[in-house]
């Protein structure tokens, strides 16, 4: 689901742009306090891995293709300031050297499938631990996972609509519904990658709110 | 969550790199070419004409290297340039975020050392 140039007009994209530079900005300042040296090559592979995953479109409904984001899964291992940074840097790299997404629009495609993918996804896999209390947590990340699809198409549809390209009911219909089959493929992805990489913690903490930040900085 | 963390287990991490390097170089020929969620709305509604690309300087437009005759090849390849320039930017960028503090104190400790000579 990357913008192309031409989809948006130009109050949407300046103000995306603007909007999603700053957005990184905070970013960087965020992920800096909650990054650990050991972790660099990690989150280098994880990025090439998302790099990877998304060159593979599969076959959908209709003569439809949907890919991969990476924006939940990203999140759920290194938490969702460098999930942001890791999915930016994805799209920077598809529109510079790819053509993949535009210019004009990276603004937006960072907002949508960087900045909304991963809070989403990271938001409600954090919810759906805590209210199964750990348990299920395969079926939690690929529900996440599912959930950040379906926001992030929401996102650039209003974006869209906002272009004056379609109304916006038609266009969350559209990009909405095709997005909830494509999320599955997304889902299934997030739910096998995070079970490979993730275990438990050799140590269960108390359950304080102190203890588990400081332990989800650790994760 | 506090009950999980990334695993330590060099093994998990070596394979997802084999991964990402099989599926950039030699899955990524065999991806569907449908048009994806966006573009199939984009042409369902009449304004997928609207698209132009501003960024005429693309090294590898469309994930195929020029001037390569086999799409399997063109593509692999262009995959294999991807993954190699993701990790690169993307271990520059964090190891510079995890070392700008320290970098900030050396430089101030040598700027001190230079005005204790003078």
């Amino acid at each position: 689901m990357h913008i192309p140039d031409g989809f948006l007009d130009a109050k949407t994209w300046i103000t995306t742009t603007a909007a999603g530079a700053g957005a990184v900005a905070y970013s960087l300042r965020q992920a800096k306090l909650a990054l650990e040296p050991k972790r660099v090559p990690l989150i280098a592979l994880v990025g090439a891995f998302v790099f990877a995953a998304q060159m593979i479109n599969f076959p959908i409904a209709g003569a439809t293709s949907g890919h991969f984001l990476g924006g939940t899964m990203v999140s759920i291992l290194f938490g969702p300031w460098i999930g942001a940074l890791v999915m930016t840097a994805v799209l920077l790299v598809q529109a510079v050297v790819y053509q993949d997404g535009g210019i004009t629009a990276l603004g937006a495609n960072v907002l949508c499938t960087g900045f909304i993918g991963c809070f989403v996804g990271y938001g409600s896999y954090m919810l759906g631990m805590k209210l199964f209390r750990g348990k299920g947590r395969a079926i939690v990340a690929w529900m996440s996972a599912w959930l950040s699809i379906v926001a992030a198409s929401a996102g650039v549809a209003v974006l869209l609509a906002a272009s004056g390209t379609f109304n916006l009911a038609t266009a969350l219909t559209a990009m909405v519904g095709w997005h909830m089959l494509i999320g599955i493929g997304e889902g299934m992805i997030t739910m096998l990658v995070t079970g490979y990489l993730m275990e438990r913690n050799a140590v269960m903490t108390g359950g304080g709110f102190k203890n588990e930040r400081l332990s989800r900085n650790r994760a | 969550m506090n009950a999980y963390r990334v695993t330590e287990h060099r093994k998990r991490w070596i394979i997802l790199a084999l991964i990402t390097i099989a599926i950039a170089c030699l899955l990524s020929p065999w991806a569907s070419s449908h048009p994806d969620g966006l573009e199939r709305v984009a042409e369902d509604h009449g304004f997928l004409h609207q698209e132009t690309a501003v960024n005429e300087l693309a090294a590898i437009p469309d994930y195929e290297v020029a001037g390569i005759p086999w799409a399997a090849v063109s593509i692999g390849l262009a995959g294999a340039i991807g993954i190699m320039i993701m990790a690169a930017v993307l271990f520059g960028l964090t190891r510079s975020l995890t070392r700008s503090g320290g970098d900030r104190n050396e430089q101030r400790t040598d700027g001190l050392e230079g005005i204790d000579r003078i």
